[in-house]
C-alpha cells in the first residue's frame, strides 16, 4: 500500500515538472468550458426554459462537466498502457513486486490531483464568476457528488485502461484513442445531458457505465435525482465499476501471460 | 554446496506469423494460420553458486536477453525446468523479484522526469527496505559510484554514464541477491565502462551478490567474471574460466606494428608475421605468455618503429576461432 501512495506522489511530482504544461492546460481547459457554455446560451437565446430545466441549470451542467472531466485524461493512460505493451516497457513493471494495473492506477490519481488542483479549479472558479453557478441542490447532494466524482475517476481509468490492453492485440493505440473519446463525448453526458435525448436513447444512454463519468454526478449535484435514486444509481455504478475492473483484470492476465509465454 | 541458480536442458521457442513476401503476400500474411518457430534458447544446462559471477556472452541474437528474461521471471521456458533461489522464477515471479536485482542496459528503469534521488525512494517503498538499511546502502553504494553530484538532478538531464551508475546503485537498493544485468556497458565510454567493471567486481567480492551479466564486450568478463558462459545460435558453446577458453584459442591477439620508414621484411621469432603492407606489418601473437614489451624489445630500438596497436580478439573473432577449432577436432576424430 505504501508503495502505491509513493507512486502517486511520484505522478503528482512529475507533472509538476512541466511548469509550462499548467499554463496551456488552463487556458485549454478555459476555452472548452466557455465553449460548452456558449453552446447552451445560443441554445437558450430568447427561451427560459426547455423541459424545465433552465439556462442556469445548463451552465451549472457545462461547468461540472470540466469538474468532472477537467483532471483525467483518457488518451494519457491509453498511449501508457498500449505503448508499454507494444514497446515491452512493461517488462520492468513484470520485474517489480507491484501489480502493473494499481500501478497505473496510482498514477494517474496522482496526476489527476494535480490538474485537478492546478488547473480544474481555476478555470471553473473562472467561468462560475463571470457566468454563476448552482450550488448543489441539498447538502447530502454535495456530499454525494463527492462520492459519484471518486466513482467516475475509477470507471474512467478502467474504461481508458481497457482499451490501452486491448492495444496489445489490436497492435493501434491511435485508433483506439480516438474510438474511446467518441464513445465518451456522446455517452458520458459530456456534450448534451441525457435529458434532452430522444427516447429509447435516453433510457439506453443512462444505463451504460461512462453515464457515471459526466451525467450522474451532475445530475446529483443539480437535484435531478431524489436521495433515494442517488443511492440506486451510486449502486449501479459500483457494479459497473466491480464490472469492468474484472474485465480489465481478465484482459491484463491474458496480456501479461502472452507477454511471458510467448514473449510479446 | 546447492546452487543458486540451477538450468536443466532449458529452450525457448518463440512463435511468428509466417510472413509472405509481396502485395499478395501482405494479404496471405493477414489471415495465415502457419507460424514458424524461431529457437532463442536451446537445451541450455547449467549451475550458478552464490557468490559466483559469471559472464554471460555471446553476438547478437545469440539468446542471452531470453535466458536473462526466464531467469528473472518475465519469460516462461517452452523447455526444460530452471530454479532460481529455490523457486521456478516465473511462477512465483513477485517472491523472485523481492531477492532479485535487474538492470537493463536498454531500458531506463528510472524515472525520467524526476531527481534521481526520487527514484531510489520509491523503490525503497516498492522494495519496503528499512529507512536505516536504505540509507546506509545509498550512502555507500554513491560513494563508490560517485553519484552524489548528480542525486539531486532530474534523470532526463544525465549522461548515459551517469545514468547506468544510478541503475545500477538503484538495482542493489534491496539488496539481492542475485544481481542481473543485461549488456550493463552498451554504449558507454571508456572511463564510464571501467568504474562500473570495477564497481560490480567489488560489489561481487565485498558484498557477495552473485552477478550474472551478459554482454559481447570480452573485456567486461575479463574484469569482472572468473567464470564465462558462452552461446551462439541459442546454443551453450562454453562454460568456464575465461582462462581457459584462451588457452583452448590460443590467444590470437592481433598486433600491427607502424614504421616510420620501411625496414623490408621482419620475421620476429615471438610473433608470427600475417601481411606486410611495407610501413605496416600485421602480425599474430599466439602465445598467451608472450608480453607486448618482449615483442618490442625484440623489434628493437633502432628501425624507426612509430607506432604499436595490440587487438584483443572481439567476441565474434574467439567464437569464429572457436569452431574453427572444433571443426577441425570432429574431423580429425
Amino acid at each position: 500500500m505504501i508503495a502505491y501512495a509513493a507512486f502517486a506522489r511520484s505522478g503528482f511530482l512529475t507533472s509538476l515538472a512541466y511548469r509550462n504544461e499548467v499554463w496551456a492546460n488552463i487556458f485549454g481547459k478555459l476555452v472548452q468550458v466557455f465553449a460548452r457554455v456558449a453552446i447552451w446560451l445560443a441554445v437558450y437565446a430568447g427561451v427560459t426554459a426547455v423541459d424545465g430545466i433552465s439556462i442556469s441549470d445548463m451552465i451549472t451542467y457545462a461547468l461540472l462537466g470540466g469538474v468532472v472531466m477537467g483532471a483525467t485524461r483518457y488518451d494519457r493512460i491509453v498511449r501508457q498502457v498500449g505503448n508499454a505493451l507494444k514497446t515491452g516497457d512493461v517488462a520492468i513493471w513484470l520485474l517489480k513486486p507491484v501489480h502493473y494495473p494499481l500501478y497505473l492506477l496510482a498514477i494517474e490519481a496522482g496526476m489527476s490531483a494535480y490538474t485537478f488542483l492546478l488547473a480544474v479549479v481555476p478555470t471553473i472558479a473562472i467561468v462560475a464568476l463571470i457566468y454563476g453557478m448552482q450550488p448543489p441542490a441539498s447538502l447530502l447532494h454535495g456530499l454525494m457528488f463527492v462520492g459519484f466524482c471518486a466513482l467516475s475517476f475509477i470507471i474512467h481509468f478502467l474504461c481508458a485502461a481497457i482499451f490501452g490492453v486491448l492495444a496489445f492485440w489490436l497492435m493501434t493505440v491511435f485508433s483506439l484513442e480516438w474510438l474511446l473519446q467518441s464513445l465518451i463525448s456522446l455517452l458520458s453526458g459530456l456534450l448534451i445531458p441525457f435529458w434532452f435525448f430522444p427516447e429509447p436513447f435516453g433510457t439506453i444512454a443512462s444505463h451504460q457505465p461512462l453515464a457515471w463519468l459526466v451525467y450522474y454526478p451532475s445530475a446529483v449535484w443539480l437535484g435531478r435525482l431524489d436521495m433515494g435514486a442517488t443511492l440506486l444509481y451510486f449502486g449501479i455504478g459500483l457494479g459497473w465499476a466491480g464490472l469492468l475492473a474484472t474485465v480489465l483484470a481478465l484482459l491484463w492476465h491474458r496480456a501479461s501471460s502472452r507477454i511471458t509465454v510467448q514473449g510479446g | 554446496m546447492t546452487a543458486l541458480i540451477e538450468a536443466r536442458g532449458v529452450s525457448k521457442r518463440f512463435r511468428q506469423h509466417k510472413r509472405f513476401p509481396g502485395l499478395l503476400g501482405a494479404l496471405k500474411t493477414l489471415v495465415t494460420t502457419e507460424y514458424t518457430e524461431v529457437a532463442a534458447v536451446s537445451d541450455v544446462s547449467f549451475d550458478i553458486a552464490a557468490g559466483e559471477a559469471v559472464g554471460y556472452l555471446g553476438p547478437n541474437g545469440a539468446g542471452k536477453s531470453t535466458m536473462i528474461k526466464m531467469m528473472t521471471g518475465i519469460l516462461v521456458p517452452s523447455a526444460g525446468t530452471l530454479s532460481v533461489l529455490g523457486r521456478t522464477p516465473h511462477q512465483e515471479r513477485m517472491a523472485n523479484a523481492r531477492q532479485i536485482g535487474v538492470v537493463f542496459g536498454q531500458r531506463s528503469q528510472l524515472w525520467w522526469d524526476l531527481p534521481v534521488v526520487d527514484s531510489f525512494t520509491l523503490h525503497q517503498r516498492i522494495y519496503d527496505i528499512p529507512a536505516a538499511r536504505y540509507a546506509d546502502n545509498l550512502k555507500r553504494f554513491s560513494d563508490l559510484l560517485d553519484l552524489t553530484p548528480f542525486l539531486d538532478r532530474a534523470v532526463r538531464q544525465l549522461s548515459l554514464g551517469q545514468r547506468m551508475r544510478a541503475e545500477i546503485v538503484m538495482s542493489l537498493l534491496h539488496d539481492p541477491k542475485i544481481l542481473f544485468l543485461d549488456e550493463p556497458t552498451i554504449g558507454l565510454d571508456v572511463v564510464a565502462k571501467d568504474a562500473v567493471r570495477r564497481f560490480l567486481a567489488e560489489i561481487n567480492r565485498e558484498r557477495g551478490v552473485t552477478i550474472i551479466l551478459t554482454t559481447h564486450d570480452l573485456q567486461d568478463i575479463e574484469t569482472i567474471c572468473p567464470r564465462l558462459i558462452m552461446v551462439d545460435h541459442s546454443q551453450l558453446i562454453f562454460d568456464g574460466e575465461l582462462g581457459r577458453l584462451r588457452a583452448a584459442l590460443g590467444s590470437a591477439r592481433r598486433l600491427t606494428l607502424e614504421f616510420a620508414t620501411d625496414p623490408g621484411p621482419l620475421p620476429l621469432g615471438t610473433a608470427t608475421l600475417t601481411s606486410d603492407e611495407g610501413l605496416l606489418k600485421h602480425y599474430l601473437l599466439e602465445r598467451e605468455d608472450v608480453s607486448l614489451v618482449q615483442v618490442l624489445s625484440e623489434v628493437g630500438s633502432e628501425r624507426g618503429l612509430k607506432d604499436v596497436a595490440l587487438h584483443e580478439p572481439d567476441i565474434e573473432e574467439v567464437i569464429r576461432t572457436f569452431y574453427q577449432r572444433r571443426n577441425a577436432a570432429a574431423a580429425a576424430q
